[in-house]
């Protein structure tokens, strides 16, 4: 039985489990379960979004949004994500703008800003949330080099949680359906 | 007896937030008509157009054109009584005294989720 260097998610199969050293993997018993491939993409995606939760890129109320996806909605987090990272991009763009075109317009700057940090807490994206709050704090205190780095750092954020988002996106993708009946590859 | 249709008014002008809102809203059973106005004006419009009165209305705060607090006060000035609930990140207590003021009911803060929508629903007896 092969080994893998992480610790699994419970919920993915319901076979018992065999403890093999440091890390688990579960038994393909049942021809209908996921292929061994299927069930490692999956491992490997709850791994990633943990590792994002645990790392602060996400809060519980990702987890709420995930809660929010069904049969009759069967990728509504993605499509949530897309649509966060179509608005993200517009009021990033709208902020950039307003920096260079607006100099000391803290009000403007701010307005935009707040829209943007909704749209972070829609999904639960509290790295990129916090640097938001920097930068309103920088408005209000009306330092303009405050709001300029914050303003990096909210770009910043916004590229790595993108990053991170499209990988697990992408190991969902290659794992397919929880439970899809598929012959495993031993 | 069937259960009586549900129609909620979400006043929101991003679209990711109406998306999440309507979804938490399905699931937290008070989804049977969810209509949509991307300001207050248009708020206002839908109130005043509707076939049959709503039965909650969810007025996000900052919005282009008119913001929730003036939503609010015009839709109790046409004489709805609708239960007005405010939704706003911020939540500072002035925020909430000036949509109290302005004749909400209730404040919930953002994000919405379908636990929060929850609590709204069974406060105003629509779960």
């Amino acid at each position: 039985m092969p080994t893998i260097g992480f610790a699994f998610e419970e919920s993915i199969v319901s076979t018992p489990r065999l403890p093999i050293g440091r890390c688990t993997l579960l038994p393909l018993l049942d021809p209908s379960r996921m292929s061994l491939e299927r069930i490692v993409s999956r491992v490997t995606s709850n791994q990633s979004r943990k590792l994002a939760v645990g790392k602060g890129y996400l809060d519980e109320q990702f987890c709420q949004v995930e809660d929010l996806q069904d049969e009759a909605s069967p990728n509504f987090v993605e499509e949530v994500v897309t649509l966060f990272f179509k608005d993200s991009g517009r009021l990033m763009s709208n902020i950039e703008q307003a920096l260079e075109k607006y100099p000391r317009d803290f009000n403007r700057w701010d307005t935009y800003m707040q829209q943007l940090k909704g749209s972070c807490s829609s999904i639960g994206a509290s790295r990129m949330k916090n640097e938001c709050m920097s930068f309103r704090d920088s408005c209000g205190q009306g330092n303009v080099e405050g709001c300029m780095r914050s303003f990096q750092k909210v770009k910043r954020e916004h590229a790595v949680l993108r990053q991170k988002l499209e990988s697990y996106f992408q190991l969902l993708r290659q794992a397919g359906p929880a439970g899809a009946a598929t012959r495993p590859v031993m | 007896m069937a259960r009586k249709m549900i129609r909620v008014l979400l006043v929101e002008d991003e679209e990711i937030n109406r998306v999440v809102a309507r979804a938490a809203l399905k699931a937290a059973g008070g989804g049977d008509v969810v209509d949509e106005a991307e300001n207050g004006e248009v708020a206002v419009q839908r109130v005043r157009d509707a076939a049959a009165p709503y039965d909650l209305v969810l007025m996000d705060k900052q919005m282009p054109v008119m913001d929730g607090h003036e939503a609010t006060r015009r839709i109790r000035g046409m004489g709805v009584t609708t239960p007005i609930v405010a939704v706003s990140s911020d939540g500072l207590p002035a925020d909430v005294d000036a949509f109290i003021t302005a004749g909400a009911d209730d404040f919930t803060s953002k994000p919405l989720s379908k636990e929060k929508l929850g609590v709204i629903l069974a406060k105003f007896r629509l779960a």
